[in-house]
């Protein structure tokens, strides 16, 4: 069924560019100023992830659809690495908080989007969480003990990055490849002993017999930064730069929304995510939710024609899963700086509410 | 116009073996042409060259800490743990339903349940009894070989011709005898093509059943490599998955012909 939707909506994309363009020939004008002016895309494909953050706010109250311009259909995603393949398969426009290891992986692999926004730097959002009983004090305690982690995911990058920090290896440490969900599972009936993850299933294990045992602040410091971040296919953001930009200002309201009445911004999420309040509020405590002003600097993504360090970021990242075999090779720090596209996100920071 | 009889002729000329050797030659020709011209980007399609070189490396290195040799070792054990449990209390179950109805009436709704069942669906379930050690994943297996087996079995023995089973009592023969020298090698074709299925499902399961404690097999590298759209990787580990089921069938073929040499002679 979204096969056909697909398939009619690339070729409404075609013939709207193909109108355009020929239009513009005919003016005698460069086709792009005109391309602009198409702004308005029948229907947004968005792949994202059904979790507690901002994002729901503006998802919910349909702002997302108000700003952009066009209605947004809606595909939860299970993994960045869906959002990677379908973003490949070109049956996405953008992918909303997508994790830094599958974009850093989709960059490298040349897929064709580019990195418009940023959601949240993740800090303690994903952390370890080891057993009391298994009795881990130090990270050499980790030694014979077995570590559940969903392969691919940021926390997976993360996991192995501690690894690597306190000289321990997968042979000292069996590292398991389980799904949040299958994590809890496990750990109910004490099969393993520790789980580098995210909420819903981090809260539940702390609330069964586990406690934190915080990695996050050294692992950043080393350079092993998480964070969940918005791509853009380029195709589409050719074609419709005005409905990535009113996208992103979608989401700056939601963060202002957080930020100013977070009570309010707690319920809403809390609805569109099945969770009580309480969650919701808590578990978006955790994430560090950078400002769109903010993501401009230096310090993440940078303005137009000036990179932050965020890219350094991605480039190591990328480095990292080349040593793990998880991608062929990785481009130089410059291809991940021009795949860094922040004209957007500074139309929208200028924009506001 | 002469070109035509001679096509015919060439037709004829070639036997069933030289037209599957054709077949493979049409499709690795197209391969090649598709992707060493660089018409086809390597992450939608490696080409034979990139897939090699993926086969070399992980020979060479193995796979995020083990060697090729020791997943495909863990999936065949897998494979095989679960296959021939599976098999064996199938075909059993399926002897006993097949001669006796009340039998039959008792164990079908249960096999017919689970038979087309998603092993997907009770993923979790299987963890949460049974933990993330080898026993979900081969009990996994063993669910999935065990209806198949158990229906080729089944329908084996209904098979039997009662013309052949009347003669055997008729000369005197227990209830007993006429199982195990009637019926049973009558159904013995049955139950080796129903083996074979089992094989076949069984493979085609392993990439759920590796899903649930993963980082070890090959359908478990499958999956992992898939992540990161490493196609080379995932085409090695098809290859190497397709390969080796293709071996146990023809070894089941080779048994069957040995012990069923009867089969189709009646």
């Amino acid at each position: 069924m979204s096969q056909d939707q697909f398939g009619v909506l690339d070729r409404r994309i075609f013939l709207k560019t193909a109108l355009v363009s020929g239009a513009a020939l005919t003016a005698g004008l460069p086709a792009r100023s005109l391309l602009a002016a198409g702004k308005a895309p029948d229907t947004i494909r968005v792949g994202f992830f059904l979790e507690t953050k901002p994002t729901m706010i503006a998802k919910g109250e349909g702002w997302f659809d108000k700003f952009a311009g066009g209605k947004c259909a809606w595909s939860e995603a299970g993994s960045g690495a869906e959002i990677n393949t379908a973003m490949a398969a070109k049956s996405l426009d953008i992918g909303l908080a997508i994790g830094s290891s599958p974009t850093a992986a989709g960059i490298s692999q040349k897929l064709p989007y580019q990195l418009v926004g940023m959601v949240d730097n993740i800090g303690p959002a994903e952390d370890m969480i080891v057993r009391k009983a298994a009795n881990i004090k130090k990270p050499a305690d980790f030694k014979g003990k077995k570590v559940a982690t969903p392969f691919g995911s940021t926390s997976h990058f993360r996991l192995l990055g501690f690894l690597k920090v306190n000289n321990l290896t997968e042979k000292d440490v069996t590292v398991l490849d389980l799904r949040p969900d299958a994590e809890v599972a496990a750990w109910t009936r004490g099969d393993i002993d520790a789980a580098y993850v995210w909420s819903p299933a981090k809260a539940k294990m702390l609330a069964a017999g586990g406690e934190s045992f915080p990695t996050y602040k050294e692992l950043d410091a080393k350079g092993y930064v998480i964070a969940d971040l918005i791509v853009a296919a380029t195709a589409f953001s050719t074609a419709y730069p005005d409905a990535v930009t009113g996208f992103l200002r979608a989401y700056g309201n939601a963060l202002e929304m957080w930020k100013t009445k977070p009570a309010d911004a707690a319920a809403i999420v809390a609805k569109q995510a099945g969770v009580t309040p309480d969650v919701a509020r808590h578990d978006m405590e955790e994430y560090d939710f950078v400002t769109l002003d903010h993501q401009l600097s230096g310090d993440w993504l940078g303005s137009p024609g000036k990179a932050g360090k965020f890219a350094e970021v991605l480039k190591r990242t990328a480095d990292f899963l080349v040593v793990q075999k998880s991608i062929k090779a990785a481009p130089d720090l410059g291809s991940f700086q021009k795949a860094i596209n922040t004209t957007f996100l500074a139309q929208a920071a200028k924009a506001k509410t | 116009m002469s070109a035509i009889p001679a096509l015919g002729s060439l037709w004829r000329a070639l036997g069933e073996r030289r037209v599957t050797a054709v077949s493979v030659l049409v499709v690795m020709l197209a391969w090649v042409g598709a992707t060493e011209g660089g018409l086809v980007d390597d992450l939608f399609l490696p080409s034979p060259s990139s897939l090699w070189d993926g086969f070399l490396d992980l020979v060479e290195n193995g796979y995020k800490s083990r060697t090729i040799w020791e997943h495909a070792g863990l999936s065949l054990e897998r494979v095989l743990s679960g296959f021939v449990t599976g098999a064996l209390v199938g075909t059993f179950l399926g002897l006993a339903m097949g001669y006796n109805r009340k039998v039959e009436a008792f164990f079908s709704p249960l096999i017919e349940f689970l038979r087309p069942l998603p092993q997907l669906a009770y993923l979790v379930l299987l963890i949460v009894w049974f933990g993330i050690d080898e026993t979900p994943q081969i009990i996994l297996l063993f669910l999935t070989a065990l209806p198949v087996s158990a229906i080729a079995a089944m329908d084996g023995v209904k098979g039997v011709s009662v013309l052949r089973m009347q003669a055997a009592r008729s000369m005197g023969a227990s209830e007993w005898q006429v199982f195990r020298y009637v019926v049973f090698p009558s159904a013995l074709h049955e139950i080796f093509t129903g083996a074979r299925l089992a094989v076949g499902v069984v493979y085609a399961t392993l990439i759920a059943a590796e899903i649930i404690a993963g980082s070890t097999g090959l359908g478990w590298m499958i999956l992992d490599a898939g992540r990161f759209l490493r196609s080379d990787y995932v085409f090695v580990g098809i290859l190497a998955i397709g390969i080796m089921g293709l071996l146990l069938d023809r070894l089941l073929l080779a048994i069957e012909h040995r012990v069923v040499h009867w089969a189709g002679r009646d």
